[in-house]
């Protein structure tokens, strides 16, 4: 078995910025917001009346008889796949299948469609509804969808940790490659949104009324959004020799549990300092190669401040020297996909060497102290970049990317 | 990542239909129980024909957990922390100094099913405002392996994984990429799921599940988990290894995400790359656990493979047939190679092979250590 290197070399993203890569890094950029009414159900029982909603479906490219069978989160997910694998420039008529795995970070999937099963359960009893309104539920359909449509024959996976799922997939697809076991992986994630998951955030109070303000001293809580984010990893040396566009390498990982509270984070800090200071162990570097962390900055009360604490135990002084910044000021928080979703950005941020901001930020909190890129995007020379993915039940994630 | 030397198996546990621990779930297979049972038309009401579960009924956490502790849990955390807790004191694997060295991986294809139809029954019958905040955080599928994680403070590496069937035997094959990396020098793998009557009905009326007079697959609930170790730290501590991971293998067939389809070619490849993985001949497996568990065409073909493979007199285990269907029975089925292994050196080796719908495959080569 060969200590093999992965690099990116193909990326797809579909958001509330827009359907596609170039339309959700420009909004990144340009510091567009994605948040908006919900228009997916009635939200008007609801405390928070706001998401990142995708507008408009894409066009995944399947068949009208596949695309009836779909779910909101396979479109998305097929889509950026679709997109990613042609920026790979991969000729999969000359690829051995056997050897392309597909590793995606999911949990509402199907969701939104499950609930009206649920809901004819309860007023029409089971007579009354549709059973195949659950079959899309499953959080591996869109992992398995995709292998279906490009017929990828290699190992499959669906990591469903919460809001760290995708960071931790695109941990598993190295893995794969490093191992030996694959040479292209399909990764990242796609996620979308759900009544329950609103309602299950509203009933935490976790959600703000407001579009969501990450290390803003007023924030009140994060904005639910949906995404996809794809990349397609591959083992740096036959990337080389077919004469692929590198986009960034991956550096590596770091994967913990906090064990300490279901929904809450660590206040010290410390439990994600560890995972911060796993990846950089595990992708050989000091905290001084750093150049920026992808925050998951989530604008709830308790994670920002935790967040900071962890920045500044893992990275020391050097916490003080780079920019953080969270997209999810744009993107809202994509849940299963966040950690995908930001991926994809923070590779874009290595190659342009434009870090996009954290908006909605009005007053400064002295517990959120680090420079997180207010409201305007801003340039800079990033080598290397962390994104961190923290979720419920403790699972934290935090993923390395270097520049090519 | 280090070469992939020596991973051992070194505790095991299950809480299963057949049995709230693993030698009491053995026995009752040896014994030729079955806890597949019928529904009473009480649950779900009057249907066509009878209906099939294999539940686990009446379940208390005591002595793990007090039982006021776990009131305030869902069901698969609960079966969850009694099969994990169980299986680091198999192993004699002491938490405390070890915190970071301890991992959890668990599959599931049901977990978070009945908060998640509460939560949504509040808010559909009550109102948005009133659904219940202590309720939503069991509706993630990593709910189970986080509150085992808490309880146990296990701070390594935790990850859920759902990928149908096998995902029991995905969290073994993410987990020994965990262990060659240096990520902990233990990682409990294994699966965990729980019944739900909503899910049940739905698939019911889909025509996949087993009737009187149609055949299909039957829903299952549990935790089974084993405790992969790095060799030559189980060794150091002296641990006493039940069996050695020498090999695995994943694939997946072009089908659609809902079918469960196999060719015989497709199902023995894979089976000959966890054996090749493995270094061993066919001729050196002494059982097979089976992935058959009802559904005849996919039943055939891994019959076909396994004969391909190993030729026809092989001892294979079919106890999904007699347990139910879901990731968890994938695990209960790890477990019992690995305790066959333990009681039966002379096996030599034990192949699990599971396949699941949409076309996943994994194939898992223990062996005596």
């Amino acid at each position: 078995m060969h200590d093999r290197t992965v690099v990116v070399t193909g990326l797809g993203a579909v958001s509330s910025l827009g359907n596609d890569l170039a339309s959700t890094w420009a909004g990144l950029v340009a510091g567009r917001s994605g948040i908006g009414p919900i228009t997916l159900f009635d939200a008007s029982g609801f405390r928070t009346k706001l998401a990142a909603e995708i507008r408009a479906m894409p066009d995944p490219g399947v068949s009208p008889r596949m695309l009836r069978r779909l779910s909101r989160t396979d479109v998305i997910g097929l889509t950026a796949a679709r997109e990613a694998l042609a920026d790979s420039g991969l000729d999969l008529l000359r690829e051995d299948p056997t050897r392309i795995a597909v590793v995606l970070g999911g949990g509402v999937s199907g969701l939104l469609d499950s609930e009206g099963y649920f809901r004819d359960l309860l007023e029409k009893g089971p007579r009354g509804a549709r059973p195949t309104r659950v079959l899309n539920h499953p959080p591996d359909q869109t992992t398995d969808r995709i292998a279906e449509v490009w017929g990828f024959l290699g190992p499959r996976a669906t990591i469903t940790t919460a809001c760290s799922s995708s960071s931790t997939s695109l941990g598993y697809a190295s893995d794969l490659i490093r191992s030996g076991v694959a040479d292209v992986v399909v990764t990242g994630g796609a996620d979308t949104f759900a009544r329950l998951t609103h309602g299950g955030f509203n009933a935490l109070r976790a959600c703000d009324s407001e579009p969501c303000r990450p290390f803003d001293r007023g924030r009140k809580g994060l904005t639910i959004g949906e995404a996809s984010g794809i990349l397609v990893f591959e083992e740096e040396g036959r990337a080389r020799r077919r004469g692929a566009t590198i986009r960034a390498r991956f550096l590596g990982y770091g994967i913990t549990s906090d064990a300490h509270h279901m929904t809450q984070p660590e206040p010290s800090g410390e439990a994600c300092a560890r995972t911060m200071r796993s990846c950089l162990k595990h992708s050989g570097l000091n905290p001084g190669d750093v150049d920026y962390v992808n925050a998951h900055g989530t604008a709830t009360v308790q994670n920002d401040p935790a967040e900071t604490l962890s920045i500044k135990l893992a990275l020391g002084e050097r916490a003080r020297e780079i920019c953080i910044s969270s997209n999810k000021s744009m993107l809202g928080h994509c849940l299963c996909s966040a950690g995908a979703i930001e991926a994809v950005a923070t590779v874009r941020t290595i190659e342009t060497g434009i870090v996009p901001p954290t908006i909605s930020y009005v007053e400064p909190d002295p517990d959120c102290d680090l420079d997180v890129v207010p409201n305007v995007a801003r340039e800079a020379d990033i080598r290397v970049a962390l994104s961190n993915s923290f979720a419920f039940g403790g699972n934290s994630t935090v993923v390395a990317f270097g520049r090519a | 990542m280090r070469e992939i030397r020596e991973i051992l198996v070194t505790g095991a546990a299950s809480v299963s239909p057949l049995g709230r621990d693993l030698e009491t779930a053995a026995a009752r297979l040896a014994a030729g129980d079955s806890a597949i049972a019928e529904i009473p038309v009480s649950e779900g009401g009057e249907r066509k024909g009878a209906a099939f579960a294999a539940r686990i009924g009446a379940f208390t956490t005591e002595p793990e957990m007090p039982r006021a502790k776990a009131r305030r849990l869902d069901r698969a955390s609960q079966f969850a922390v009694v099969a994990v807790t169980r299986c680091l004191a198999e192993a004699g694997w002491t938490m405390a100094g070890n915190e970071e060295e301890t991992g959890i991986l668990l599959g599931t294809g049901s977990a978070g099913a009945s908060p998640l139809v509460d939560f949504e029954r509040q808010m559909s019958v009550e109102s948005p405002d009133s659904a219940s905040p202590f309720l939503f955080p069991y509706t993630v599928a990593n709910a189970p392996a986080s509150i085992a994680a808490i309880e146990l403070r296990i701070k390594g590496p935790n990850v859920t994984i759902t990928q149908k069937d096998p995902a029991g035997l995905n969290a073994l094959f993410y987990g020994r990429l965990l262990v060659a990396d240096a990520r902990a020098k233990a990682i409990v793998v294994g699966a965990v799921d729980e019944w739900n009557l909503t899910y049940q009905l739905a698939y019911e009326r889909l025509g996949v599940l087993r009737t009187p007079t149609k055949p299909g697959y039957v829903l299952s609930e549990g935790c089974s988990v084993i405790l992969l170790e790095d060799g030559a730290s189980a060794r150091a501590r002296g641990a006493h290894p039940w069996a050695r991971l020498a090999g695995a293998a994943s694939a997946g067939f072009q089908v659609s995400p809902q079918q469960r389809r196999a060719r015989p070619e497709d199902v023995a490849t894979t089976i000959r790359a966890a054996l090749a993985d493995a270094g061993l001949e066919p001729s050196r497996v002494g059982l097979v656990h089976s992935s058959a568990n009802g559904v005849p065409w996919v039943d055939a073909a891994e019959d076909a493979a396994l004969a391909d493979v190993f030729g026809p007199a092989l001892r294979v285990e079919r106890v999904k047939l007699r347990v139910g269907e879901n990731p968890c029975s994938g695990a209960l089925q790890l477990a019992l190679a690995a305790r066959a292994l333990r009681e039966e050196p002379g096996l030599g080796a034990a192949l699990v092979n599971v396949l699941g719908a949409g076309g996943n495959q994994i194939a898992v080569v223990l062996a005596a250590p």
